[in-house]
């Protein structure tokens, strides 16, 4: 391989790298505003200038391709005061309202002004003023002030979201960025634009002034809003959701997400219809109870029916470890033989940038769970729910699923039902007609594993606590709240829902009923559940790792 | 004497006068040569670009590939927008002809089909008699397919108009690209070289149009002919254009190596009043003034005037009188490049703007001494880093004219009489864009 010189040491590159590239490949960090590793090369920030030797003026790493024998100094007087320079020239006019900004703590401006710039300003004009608060569209919100016009976000558009829906206008320090005339930035993927922001010039609507960015924990996880399953970042202030963000794995997503994904799939974890506790239904009211009361009741109305009469609904939103524990209790404790799933498919509904059209996370880990128990697949909800119609079935489970929402027509079928249990994190159409209601954690509260649309097994870490657990003592992530917030902190309050995880409900449903293993941890029915499967085999949490393992398919997947 | 470019002829505008004189006779003659020859003679001619670099032709040319499956284009640089140059249009205006001759051989040259003549929005009253000899020269089959039948030749070609939309920095060669394919006319980071990745990614040359205006006489006459005229190594004659304080402002087809003060006496009439000359722009205001005292002997062409410590840029001669005001001057100049700057990137952008806002404050009679050193810093900090020259047109005027009349600068900011404390907290903003209310004239 090619070798070159960077600060005195030597580096092999791949013909067509730039210097830029070479040099963040190997840990050393020449800073940079416009540059993206995934976007066109647009040299305008001019940030990221070197000295190379034998070439008079500096040069922009970005765009220099690395050669043989090259030579550069990325800490030589010039690149220093170069960088000073251009440090200079972004802040004269650029209005440092840090202490408002949400991008403050994750600002490339901000870190770069306290690495790179002379620390005092020159500048004692009146600085220039543009457009503040401009809705670029549905979810993004614009401050012109802020813009240093990278035009990182008008090369998202054109060449990630494929809809070009951003442009600069005007000239020289008056440029600032507008839609297009009739245009509105609201392609699928538009917030990520306030991720590759380096400023605070677009900010999501969604997250506005709601939290600083010191004050939450991030968590690592996996979206659940369709099969893709792309990596994120669960952010939390006092026990509460405040964003998710898209977290970078380059071979599920790469540094993105949609916008339905990143605003629609955490709603339900911090809103007041959650179910707080176990419900029974009394003289037809649903009313609170105890754990133990509420186990006791569903075992003694589970006992009232056959084998043959008794459906379980399993869900593809639901983790592995859950729908294992469904089948699993459903199989061994009590003998059912009717197993199904709603799918979640709304054909057309995806693109072919990350979208897919199943709205479900585990579709292909369920099916992979239903076969290694050789439970029918095709049309299995269709089965359970003629058959109850059939008055065969009378008593039916549901794991995690509202099955009324989307198919009113089916009020009619649970009516028929002498017994209907379900787990559920909020209230929902299904809940309302049950007789048991057990109250559910969601994915963001739980270990648990989901297989995407390529089959790639990945994690879902708990992020917010319940009545079950302790931040600091079950090893969540902590923000600077949790670690140093008092008990006089008015964030320190923290809301813990009464909920668990429905694979802990249905094991602790079965040890009653005489089931031989009790579970304590996700990761223990994740490893028996793996035995069962030969593709998953020898794999557990650690070897899932952040980034997820892609399982091999063979043929017949 | 010779006239090259704007030859002493009545109505060459006119096609008919125009063939008479010899009218595409040297594409008529390039044809029968190979592209290379071509190339070869006007390498030989040594004939320099007059855009404003005065890089050699016949060196560009060969950059283009001999052997690609994309197609190559020719575009021709008349967005003249330099302020101080206004000599493409004379040929426009006077000799549209040998221009689309130019065109022509240049086009055969490098193995183009299709050139693009790009003129500045504000010139519409010089694209007419351009369209009008483009037309005619279609109707007579010099351009387009009749080329073959005309010409007796394989090689055929398209020229078009772009009209640019009132942009100086449309005349910078990659934001010319960008503006002719609908873009926003930014300036491209370059490498990839036009030649390589120009028009819609395909190998392209620009030159300016007075460069392409003096082909066909090379091909004429030969490629010594041409290097005899003027200084050796800039030979051929140059079009300057002489403004400011001269009783007789205009265009003058000189050899290159003219004497500046010959420029000025003999043919520009001398100074108004015939006042002594304090400063003077050689080549328009990107490039460095000149001292007033410093020019006796001065020979315009690109090697002497790099000596003097300017550049020839594109021979647009800006003669000031001892009565100028340099401050104003500079402030004005600033403030073209402030407007102009297409706002890219940063240095340029951001520091264009806060010179000007310096220099309207010394103006203003609220300068400081410091403030001096400070705009010099500002422009070498713009000079070198930005994506293209307008950083470095914008930092030359204000680096030497600071550096070469210190005096009266620092006279100007020793009379002030108030500090200034501008920055003005958020909550007390009520002015729109500051300096919206900049006004110099
Ligand atoms: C800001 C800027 C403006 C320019 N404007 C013009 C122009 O109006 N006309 C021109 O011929 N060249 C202009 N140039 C120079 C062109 O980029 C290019 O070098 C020239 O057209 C090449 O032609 P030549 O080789 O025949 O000189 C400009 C350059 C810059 C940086
Ligand atoms: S964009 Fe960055 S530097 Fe600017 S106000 Fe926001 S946090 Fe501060
Ligand atoms: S809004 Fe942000 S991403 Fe877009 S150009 Fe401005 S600073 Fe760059
Ligand atoms: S130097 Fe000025 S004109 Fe040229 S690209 Fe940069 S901002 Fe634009």
């Amino acid at each position: 391989m090619p070798k070159f010189q960077i600060d005195g040491k030597e580096f092999e590159f791949k013909n067509g790298q730039t210097v830029l590239e070479v040099a963040l490949e190997n840990g050393i960090d020449i800073p940079h505003f416009c540059y993206h590793p995934l976007l066109s090369i647009s040299g305008n920030c001019r940030m990221c200038l070197v000295e190379i030797e034998k070439m008079p003026k500096l040069m922009i790493s970005c765009s220099t391709l690395a050669a043989e024998g090259m030579v550069v100094h990325t800490q030589s007087e010039r690149a220093i005061n170069a960088r000073k320079a251009v440090m200079e020239f972004f802040l004269i006019n650029h209005p440092l309202d840090c202490p408002i900004c949400d991008e403050a703590g994750e600002c490339k401006l901000q870190d770069y002004t306290y690495q790179h710039s002379i620390g005092e300003s020159r500048f004692t004009e009146t600085k220039n003023l543009k457009e503040k608060r401009v809705p670029l569209g549905p979810y993004v919100m614009f401050d012109g002030d802020r813009c240093i016009a990278c035009s990182r976000c008008i090369r998202f558009c054109d060449e990630i979201a494929k809809s070009s829906q951003l442009t600069f206008v005007k000239r020289g320090d008056r440029v600032t960025i507008e839609t297009f005339p009739g245009m509105q930035l609201d392609n699928s993927y538009s917030l990520n634009v306030t991720d590759i922001c380096p400023v605070g010039a677009l900010t999501n609507r969604d997250f506005r002034f709601k939290a600083r960015v010191w004050d939450m924990s991030a968590t690592k996880s996996v979206c659940i809003g369709c099969s893709r399953g792309c990596n994120i970042e669960v952010w939390v202030r006092s026990n509460e959701i405040m964003r998710l963000t898209p977290r970078f794995n380059p071979d599920v997503n790469q540094y993105w997400m949609c916008d339905e994904g990143r605003l629609k799939t955490w709603k339900h974890v911090n809103s007041d219809t959650r179910i707080n506790g176990p419900q029974l239904r009394k003289n037809g009211t649903l009313a609170e109870v105890g754990w133990d009361e509420a186990y006791a009741f569903a075992i003694s109305e589970l006992k009232n029916f056959n084998k043959d009469e008794i459906g379980i609904i399993l869900s593809s939103s639901a983790s592995m470890e859950d729908n294992y524990m469904g089948i699993k209790f459903g199989k061994s404790v009590l003998g059912a033989k009717y197993f199904g799933y709603k799918s979640k498919v709304l054909k057309g509904s995806g693109d072919d940038i990350l979208i897919t059209d199943d709205k479900a996370p585990n579709t292909f880990g369920l099916e992979l769970l239903l076969k290694s128990f050789s439970v029918r697949i095709e049309n299995s909800f269709e089965q359970v729910m003629s058959l109850i119609n059939e008055g065969k079935i009378k008593a039916l489970l549901v794991i995690e699923d509202d099955i009324l929402s989307g198919s009113e027509e089916l009020n009619k079928t649970l009516d028929r039902l002498d017994l209907l249990i379900v787990t559920a994190s909020n209230m929902n159409k299904t809940a309302e007609k049950a007789h048991i209601i057990f109250a559910a954690s969601t994915y963001a509260e739980k270990n648990g594993t989901f297989v995407n649309v390529s089959g790639r097994i990945q994690r879902t870490k708990p992020a917010v606590v319940t009545s079950e657990r302790e931040r600091s003592l079950d090893g969540f992530e902590m923000s600077r709240l949790d670690k140093f917030g008092t008990e006089w902190d008015k964030w320190g309050k923290v809301n813990k829902i009464e909920a668990r995880a429905s694979w802990k409900i249905l094991n602790g449903l079965g040890v009653v009923m005489g089931q031989k293993l009790k579970y304590n941890m996700a990761e223990e029915v994740f490893v028996d559940l793996s035995k069962t499967i030969d593709k998953l085999s020898g794999l557990d949490y650690r070897a899932i790792g952040e980034t997820g393992v892609q399982l091999k398919l063979t043929n017949t997947n | 004497m010779h006239r090259i470019v704007l030859p002493d002829i009545k109505n060459l505008q006119e096609i008919d006068v125009y063939l008479a004189n010899q009218g595409y006779y040297g594409a008529r003659l390039a044809f029968q040569k190979s592209p290379d020859d071509i190339i070869e003679i006007v390498k030989k001619s040594g004939l320099r670009g007059r855009g404003g670099a005065a890089f050699l032709t016949g060196l560009k040319w060969s950059f283009m590939p001999k052997v690609t499956s994309k197609p190559k284009y020719l575009c021709v640089n008349g967005d003249e927008s330099e302020p101080g140059s206004f000599k493409d249009r004379q040929i426009f205006e006077f000799n549209p002809h040998q221009l689309i001759e130019g065109i022509l051989i240049t086009c055969y040259a490098i193995g183009a089909q299709t050139a693009y003549i790009y003129i500045r929005g504000e010139y519409h009253k010089w694209i007419k008699p351009v369209q009008k000899a483009i037309d005619e020269a279609y109707n007579n089959g010099f351009i387009g397919s009749r080329m073959k039948e005309t010409f007796g030749t394989q090689f055929s070609c398209d020229i078009f108009i772009h009209k640019g939309a009132g942009a100086y920095i449309c005349g910078e060669e990659s934001s010319l690209m960008n503006s002719i394919e609908g873009q926003r006319a930014y300036p491209r980071v370059k490498p990839p070289f036009p030649a390589q990745n120009g028009l819609w990614g395909n190998p392209t040359t620009i030159n300016n149009v007075e460069t392409i205006t003096n082909v066909p006489p090379i091909i004429k006459n030969g490629s010594e002919w041409f290097s005899s005229i003027g200084e050796p190594k800039h030979p051929g004659t140059l079009l300057f254009g002489v403004s400011g304080h001269v009783n007789k402002p205009g265009v003058y087809e000189l050899p290159t190596g003219t004497l500046l003060t010959d420029i000025i006496e003999k043919y520009a009439g001398g100074v108004i009043n015939a006042k002594r000359i304090k400063c003077i722009i050689p080549g328009g205001t990107s490039m460095p003034p000149l001292k007033g005292d410093s020019i006796e002997g001065l020979k315009m062409d690109a090697e002497s005037l790099r000596a003097a410590g300017s550049a020839i840029g594109t021979g647009g001669i800006i003669v000031m009188d001892e009565d100028t005001d340099l401050v104003k001057v500079l402030a004005r100049m600033t403030k073209f490049y402030y407007h102009e700057s297409c706002g890219q990137c940063t240095p340029c952008r951001e520091g264009t703007g806060w010179m000007l806002k310096i220099l309207k404050r010394i103006l203003d009679g609220k300068g400081t001494k410091s403030d001096l050193d400070l705009l010099i810093s500002i422009a070498n900090n713009i000079d070198g880093n930005t994506v293209c020259a307008l950083g470095e047109a914008a930092a030359w005027p204000v680096k030497f004219t600071i550096a070469r009349f210190r005096d009266e600068f620092e006279n100007r900011v020793n009379e002030s009489i108030q500090i200034p404390v501008n920055n003005k907290v958020h909550s007390m903003r009520k002015t729109k864009n500051p300096i919206d209310n900049i006004e110099i004239r």
